[in-house]
C-alpha cells in the first residue's frame, strides 16, 4: 500500500498542513511547468490538470471533501459524514472533528480504510505535538506552528513504518 | 439508566483509565503563580486581571477542547442541555477532577449555572486583604474563558461569568453560562 | 541576598501557605473564630469557612490533576511571557521569576510534611519533642532535599542524577539533572530557538528553593539531550560566596 499525500484544513477552511510522500513526476514537479497530458498514475490525482500547485491541490482537495460532506448530510442528517471515495486513480480517506478540522489522505486503490489512522494521528500526534505545544499558536494561519519538528519527524514515522 | 447517569460514568472512565496525571499542587501553585503575576503586571487592576485572566482561558479552551475530543471521542451533543452536562461530567471531570453542579436553567434552556462544590484552582488560596480584591477580582476567571474558547470550536458562542466565589466570603462558587448562538461552518475564501 | 526585592515584591495572593514550621509573615486574621457577629475588619469568610485555615493542608497532598491541565496553564504562562519579552534570555528570567515564589511556598509544604510525617502526632506533641530540625544547613542535604523530596512532590519521582562540578574553578557548582522534565513533554523548540529552556519555570522553583533556606544561588536550566533522551534538562546551580564562605566554618565546626 502506498501513501500519496496527506492534508490538514482548519475550521477556517484553510490548508494548515500538506505533506506527499511519493516523488511527483517532473512535469509536474519542476518549476517551470510544462503541459502534459500523459496521466500520471504515481500522485494518485491524475485526472486533474497539471499545471496545478500544491496550493491548488489543497483547494481542491478541500472543495472536493467540503461538497461531498454537505451532500451526505442533507442525504443522510446532520451526523452522518463521508468515510473514503475511490476513483480509478486513488482513494481519499476522510476524518473530521467536532471542531471542523478535517483530515485527509491519498493513497493507491488498495489501501484499506484510513479512518483509523487519520483518528490516530488527530489523538496522538496533532494534538499532543501541534495542539498541546506552547510554542505553536492556537490556531495556524499559512500553516504556523503545525510544521513543528515534533510533529513532523512522528508523521513520518507513523506514515512509512505504521502505515506501508 | 439516564443519559446523565451515563455521562458521569464516561468521565469517570476516562479519569481512571486515559487520563496521565500529575500532581494536584503543581497545578494549583502554578495557577496561583499565574494570577500572583498578573496582579503585578496589571498593578492590582482587578478588572484587567480578570479580563486577561479571561482571555488566557480562550486561548486555553481553543486547544483544550481538542484534547477533551481526542480522550473522549463524544460525537456533537443534540442539545444544550446535553453540553451542560458533558461540560460538567466529563470535561471538568478529566481536567480538574471535579464535576460541578449543572443547575439554574432557565426556561429557554439557554443559561445555566455550574456550582463548584471543590475548586481545585483556589485551593491555598487567600485573596489580598486590601479592600478591593474581595469586591473586583474572579480569582478563577480562567475557567470562564476556557468554556467560552472550548465551545467556540464546537461552533457555540456562549458567556460566561461568575456569579459568586467563596473566595469573596459567598457560600457558593457559581459559574453562569449562556448560550448566544450557534456557529456556522465558515467557508473557504472565493478564488477569482 | 541576591534577590532582596523577590521577596518584598511578592503578593500575598495565590496560594498562601502558613505552617506551624515556619512562623507565618502574616497572623490569622482574628476574624476567622466565632466571629460571626460583629462585622469583622478584614476578609469575609463563607458561612461554611470553607477557608485555608479550616482545610488540612494535607488535604490535597495526594491529589492528582490531569498532565494536560499543567501543559496547558504552563503553556499559557509561556505564551504570556512570551509576548512581554525582548529575547530567548528574557523570556528566561521570566519564567524562572515566575517559579521562584512556588519553590519558597513548596518548600514550606515539604518541611510541614517531613515534620509531621516524622512524628505522627505532630500536633499534640510538644515542641521540644518533634523531630530534629529538617531544614538544611549544608549544601549536599539541600541538594538531596532537592534531587528527592522536591522532585517526588512536583512530579512523583527524583530527579534523575546529582553532580559536583569537577573543575577546580567551579567548586560552588551543582547540577542536577532531569532526564524528562514534565514542563517540556509538548514542547518542540523551533530550531532559531534551539537555545531556549522551558524548563526555565522549574531552575526558578530550585532557586526559590535555595533562597527560603537561605543559601543564596543562581539556577539556570539548559538543553542537554542525549540520543535516549531527547529532553534531557540540567540544572546549573551556582552557590554564592557567602554561601561557600560558610560552608567552609560550617565543616570546620563539623556540621553536617
Amino acid at each position: 500500500m502506498a501513501v500519496y499525500s496527506f492534508y490538514i484544513f482548519d475550521r477556517h477552511a484553510e490548508c494548515v498542513y500538506k505533506r506527499r510522500w511519493l516523488p511527483r513526476p517532473a512535469s509536474i514537479a519542476g518549476k517551470s511547468r510544462p503541459t502534459s497530458d500523459t496521466p500520471t498514475v504515481a500522485n494518485g490525482l491524475a485526472t486533474m490538470p497539471s499545471t496545478r500547485t500544491t496550493d491548488d491541490d489543497a483547494k481542491l482537495i478541500f472543495g472536493t471533501v467540503f461538497s461531498l460532506r454537505n451532500m451526505v448530510r442533507k442525504l443522510g442528517g446532520e451526523d452522518d459524514n463521508f468515510v473514503t471515495y475511490r476513483t480509478s486513480q486513488y482513494r481519499l480517506h476522510y476524518y473530521e472533528t467536532p471542531t471542523n478540522i478535517k483530515f485527509v489522505m491519498l493513497t493507491d486503490t488498495k489501501s484499506p480504510s484510513m479512518r483509523v489512522a487519520l483518528q490516530q494521528i488527530y489523538i496522538n500526534l496533532y494534538v499532543e505535538y501541534v495542539v498541546k505545544n506552547p510554542l505553536s499558536p492556537a490556531e495556524h494561519p499559512g500553516g504556523l506552528g503545525v510544521d513543528n519538528e515534533l510533529f513532523e519527524q512522528s508523521l513520518e514515522q507513523f506514515v512509512t513504518r505504521v502505515l506501508s | 439508566m439516564s443519559s446523565s447517569t451515563k455521562v458521569s460514568r464516561i468521565g469517570e472512565e476516562l479519569w481512571k483509565t486515559k487520563i496521565d496525571k500529575v500532581n494536584a499542587e503543581l497545578v494549583t501553585l502554578t495557577y496561583g503563580t499565574i494570577v500572583a503575576q498578573l496582579c503585578q503586571d496589571y498593578d492590582g487592576n482587578y478588572h484587567d486581571v480578570n479580563k486577561q485572566l479571561e482571555k488566557m482561558g480562550y486561548n486555553i479552551g481553543m486547544r483544550l477542547i481538542e484534547d477533551f475530543l481526542a480522550k473522549s471521542n463524544a460525537g456533537r451533543c443534540a442539545n444544550f442541555r446535553e453540553t451542560a452536562d458533558m461540560i460538567s461530567k466529563v470535561g471538568f471531570k478529566i481536567f480538574l477532577n471535579v464535576t460541578p453542579t449543572v443547575t439554574n436553567w432557565t426556561s429557554d434552556n439557554n443559561q445555566f449555572s455550574l456550582i463548584f462544590d471543590e475548586n481545585p484552582l483556589a485551593d491555598f488560596v487567600e485573596l489580598p486583604d486590601d479592600g478591593r480584591a474581595q469586591d473586583e477580582l474572579w480569582f478563577s476567571n480562567i475557567l470562564c474563558g476556557v468554556l467560552r474558547g472550548s465551545l467556540e470550536m464546537v461552533q457555540m458562542q456562549i458567556e460566561a461569568h461568575f456569579v459568586s466565589d467563596v473566595l469573596r466570603g459567598d457560600d457558593t462558587t457559581e459559574m453562569r453560562v449562556s448560550l448566544v448562538r450557534y456557529i456556522e461552518d465558515e467557508m473557504p475564501p472565493e478564488d477569482d | 541576598m541576591s534577590h532582596p526585592p523577590r521577596h518584598s515584591s511578592m503578593l500575598s495572593i495565590s496560594n498562601n501557605v502558613q505552617t506551624a514550621a515556619t512562623p507565618s509573615e502574616k497572623p490569622l486574621p482574628p476574624t476567622q473564630l466565632q466571629a460571626t457577629s460583629q462585622t469583622p475588619p478584614g476578609l469575609r469568610v463563607p458561612s461554611n469557612r470553607k477557608t485555608i485555615y479550616d482545610r488540612h493542608l494535607n488535604r490535597t497532598r495526594n491529589g492528582e490533576l490531569s498532565r494536560a491541565s499543567f501543559a496547558f496553564l504552563f503553556g499559557e504562562m509561556v505564551t504570556y511571557a512570551q509576548r512581554r519579552v525582548t529575547g530567548i534570555q528574557d523570556l528566561e528570567r521570566r519564567l524562572n521569576e515566575q517559579g521562584y515564589p512556588l519553590g519558597l511556598r513548596l518548600l514550606d509544604l515539604l518541611f510541614y510534611r517531613t515534620t509531621s510525617s516524622t512524628s505522627s502526632s505532630a500536633l499534640s506533641s510538644s515542641s521540644t519533642s518533634a523531630s530534629p530540625p529538617n531544614r538544611p544547613l549544608r549544601i549536599l542535604p539541600l541538594l538531596h532535599l532537592i534531587h528527592g523530596p522536591l522532585w517526588r512532590q512536583l512530579f512523583n519521582r527524583s530527579a534523575d542524577a546529582l553532580e559536583h562540578s569537577i573543575s577546580p574553578d567551579t567548586p560552588n557548582e551543582y547540577m542536577i539533572t532531569d532526564n524528562d522534565p514534565l514542563v517540556n513533554t509538548y514542547i518542540s523548540v523551533p530550531k532559531e530557538m534551539n537555545q531556549l529552556s522551558c524548563a526555565a519555570f522549574v531552575a526558578g522553583i530550585i532557586e526559590g528553593v535555595c533562597d527560603g533556606c537561605g543559601f543564596e544561588a543562581k539556577v539556570s536550566a539548559h538543553n542537554q539531550p542525549s540520543e535516549l533522551w531527547p529532553s534531557r534538562t540540567i540544572f546549573l546551580l551556582r552557590f554564592g560566596d557567602s554561601v561557600m564562605e560558610r560552608e567552609k566554618v560550617l565543616e570546620r565546626a563539623g556540621v553536617k
